[in-house]
């Protein structure tokens, strides 16, 4: 005993770090010193021996555990032995999700432990899994989140009744149901600052129009297209009572059928973004409407081919000004309120368009995430009108609210274009985007619009579908629901305004 | 799907033997286990562990929540701590595991650092070489932490503004940190974007704000 004593004194100097070595390999050195007992003492063998009971009692500490007892000595150092084993063995089993289906190969044979015969898991029913030893497997549909404390209790060959068992705890780690912690769904309080209800919808009936005929002949009812558009609250913001930062807004000029869109994302990290994308919209609307009065006149004039010239400097016009005055009125918002402008941090997406007898005219203007396309089914037909802004990392974007977006790119972020007809011109935050076109290089992919509007027309695993015809009322409650649906990792604020 | 990596850097040299070690263990497990229950964090979240002791070692990869096992940490029994190694290292697997936008893939949240040393680095030199490279690497924040009464605070302040300690490195302290780092995890995955630094949740008593 001396000479141990003296080796450990040797190989450290503190008392904590002999502990600590004779702690973790306690299993060790008991199964080694019992060996040792065990061959050079046979006759001890033969009958127990007190010690070695109450050093069995000692054992019953940490993961393993022998049936109290008096055992022989030679028993004892088998089980040593193989505890020793079964505690070194590295097992593991992957995680698992509360109700999704759990199955995992387990073969008591592949650990390698050759006087195993049998193991039992004890407390895996009590999540929703069993173990198969025929199948060789575990498996079953996990009912309860959580990490699981399981504990293995291995059978020796030669065990028969009475015989103590090897015992090992794993952890089973079961994760929740993403969908049940996502469906927390508390409303904005309503009295904040900037208050808006956590949803919105429009819908905005274009009646059909009679045309004039010759001499009073050939009237007929000429339908023109519709405008709908819903924003949703994301889940993000749901779970936690915090309001919608998305926005938009519709407007038809009956005189001289202009239709404007405008959509707005205020950005998750600026405080008083919901109120940047409401000004924003706001504001285009107002100006458009104000400028297209004061048009009417020259947009009756020019509806020659030639002339789209002409009406392309109108519209650029138009544009400008809304996106300016939207920014302005923003600035001037943050200044009565004394707070920095980017407080109120927003993207915008415009479009303006009129159908001329040589096609439907297009202007739009974008800045910051989501996309603005028009989209043809049959013949095929894209245009995206834009870029979508983004940075090296994820929620990097650009805002209407930064200086530079109204001092130099007020004018080259206006697109046109002039198509013969459309399926639909939408407009979309990255609510929308992210889950349905994933990448920017697939916003200029046509089959990624085939299937968004195969996916608006109901092909969805919900079968939600949007009535896209003429002067479809229920509309835009149904595109609302639409915007419900689910996608793993996408729960931001979702807007779509559409044009059909 | 856009994923939030965070990397942990947690000091593994011999003065953590022992009762400190397993605080730090236990508190991983807590931590991990409290992200799981944030639907954010479970969807988003990706942890990478690095410890550096004499060695420097990234026992756990960039790793999702839904199927991380936290592995077995071990501690030398003494030893130099190379925490500009460890900075070396994670530099390198940043390169490699953190992805960036092109237009045929979304890129990752801002990756946010964590870093854990109950002393001071061994290989100043090599430490200080590092910091400009960890700089170069837009981490979304980087909160670096000293534990105990013999962590130095000053070689941690050069990298980050963002330096907090813990008195003592037993379970209670380190159960309040990993608490607090679970909670700066949520937060940030929601605050990225136009802020220019996500603001932390309020730390616990247990841990000092040192700027």
């Amino acid at each position: 005993m001396e000479t141990i004593k003296k080796y450990l004194a040797e190989i450290a100097s503190d008392e904590n770090q002999v502990k600590d070595f004779l702690e973790k390999n306690e299993t060790e050195i008991r199964s080694f010193f019992a060996e040792l007992w065990r061959k050079h003492s046979p006759a001890a063998a033969a009958q127990p021996v007190a010690e070695a009971a109450a050093d069995n009692q000692q054992a019953q500490t940490g993961t393993q555990r022998f049936n109290a007892g008096v055992q022989p000595d030679n028993e004892k150092a088998k089980n040593d032995s193989l505890a020793f084993q079964i505690k070194n063995k590295q097992i593991a089993f992957q995680n698992g999700k509360v109700g999704q289906a759990y199955c995992v190969d387990f073969d008591i044979e592949t650990l390698g432990i050759p006087d195993i015969a049998e193991v039992t898991f004890e407390g895996l029913e009590a999540i929703g899994l069993q173990h198969l030893p025929e199948e060789k497997c575990i498996k079953g549909n996990p009912t309860q989140a959580g990490d699981h404390k399981i504990e293995m209790k291995f059978k020796r060959k030669d065990w028969e009744e009475g015989k103590p068992l090897l015992v090992r705890e794993v952890v089973f780690i079961i994760n929740p149901d993403p969908r049940v912690l996502w469906s927390k769904n508390i409303p904005t309080p309503e009295d904040i600052e900037y208050y808006k209800p956590d949803s919105g919808k429009l819908f905005v009936k274009v009646a059909s129009k009679k045309t004039k005929g010759v001499f009073g002949l050939g009237k007929k009812e000429l339908a023109r297209k519709d405008m709908v558009a819903a924003s949703q609250r994301g889940r993000s913001h749901a779970i936690e009572g915090k309001p919608r930062d998305d926005d938009f807004l519709l407007y038809f000029d009956e005189e001289a059928e202009w239709y404007v869109m405008v959509v707005a994302d205020g950005a998750g990290s600026a405080q008083f973004s919901r109120k940047g994308s409401q000004i924003a919209c706001q504001t285009v609307i107002e100006v458009c409407q104000e400028k297209i009065a004061a048009k009417k006149g020259d947009f009756s004039k020019l509806k020659a081919t030639e002339q789209k010239n002409e009406i392309g400097k109108i519209l650029q016009e138009i544009i400008s000004n809304a996106v300016f005055s939207a920014h302005k009125t923003i600035e001037t918002e943050a200044k009565e309120k004394g707070r920095p402008i980017k407080d109120y941090a927003t993207t915008l997406l415009v479009s303006l368009c009129k159908k001329f007898d040589y096609g439907w005219f297009v202007g739009a203007w974008w800045v910051g995430d989501g996309g603005i396309g028009i989209y043809r089914k049959e013949p095929e037909y894209l245009k995206v009108l834009g870029e979508p802004d983004g940075g090296e990392f994820a929620g990097q974007t650009r805002f209407l609210t930064m200086p530079d977006i109204i001092q130099k790119e007020l004018y080259t972020r206006i697109r046109f274009d002039v198509v013969e007809d459309f399926t639909a011109l939408i407009l979309m935050t990255d609510g929308v985007t992210d889950p349905k076109f994933e990448t920017d290089a697939n916003l200029n992919r046509i089959e990624k619009w085939h299937a968004l509007w195969d996916d608006l027309n109901g092909s969805n695993e919900d079968s939600v579908s949007v009535a896209f015809s003429d002067d479809s009322e229920q509309v835009a409650e149904q595109l609302l629901r639409w915007l419900d649906f689910w996608s793993k990792g996408n729960h931001d604020d979702r807007t779509i305004a559409i044009l059909f | 799907m856009r994923r939030l990596p965070v990397y942990l850097l947690l000091d593994t040299s011999g003065s953590m033997r022992g009762e400190p070690i397993e605080a730090v263990k236990v508190g991983l497990d807590a931590m991990v286990a409290s992200l799981r229950q944030d639907p954010f964090a479970l969807e988003s979240v990706h942890i990478s562990i690095i410890t550096f002791d004499k060695d420097v070692k990234q026992i756990m990869p960039l790793t999702e929540l839904e199927s991380m096992q936290i592995p077995d940490i071990q501690t030398p029994e003494s030893g130099p701590t190379h925490l500009g190694m460890a900075l070396e290292l994670l530099c390198q697997k940043v390169d490699a595991e953190v992805q960036l936008s092109t237009p045929e893939r979304k890129g990752d949240w801002m990756p946010l650092l964590f870093i854990m040393t109950d002393g001071k680095p061994s290989d100043v030199q090599l430490y200080n070489q590092m910091i400009p490279e960890v700089k170069k690497r837009h981490f979304g924040s980087i909160i670096a932490c000293a534990a105990g009464v013999k962590a130095d605070t000053k070689p941690l302040e050069l990298l980050t503004s963002q330096v907090y300690s813990l008195d003592t490195t037993d379970s209670t302290t380190f159960k309040q940190f990993f608490k607090w780092v679970s909670a700066s995890v949520s937060v940030g995955n929601r605050s990225i974007g136009a802020a220019d630094e996500i603001v932390l949740p309020p730390p616990p008593p247990e841990v000092h704000n040192i700027i």
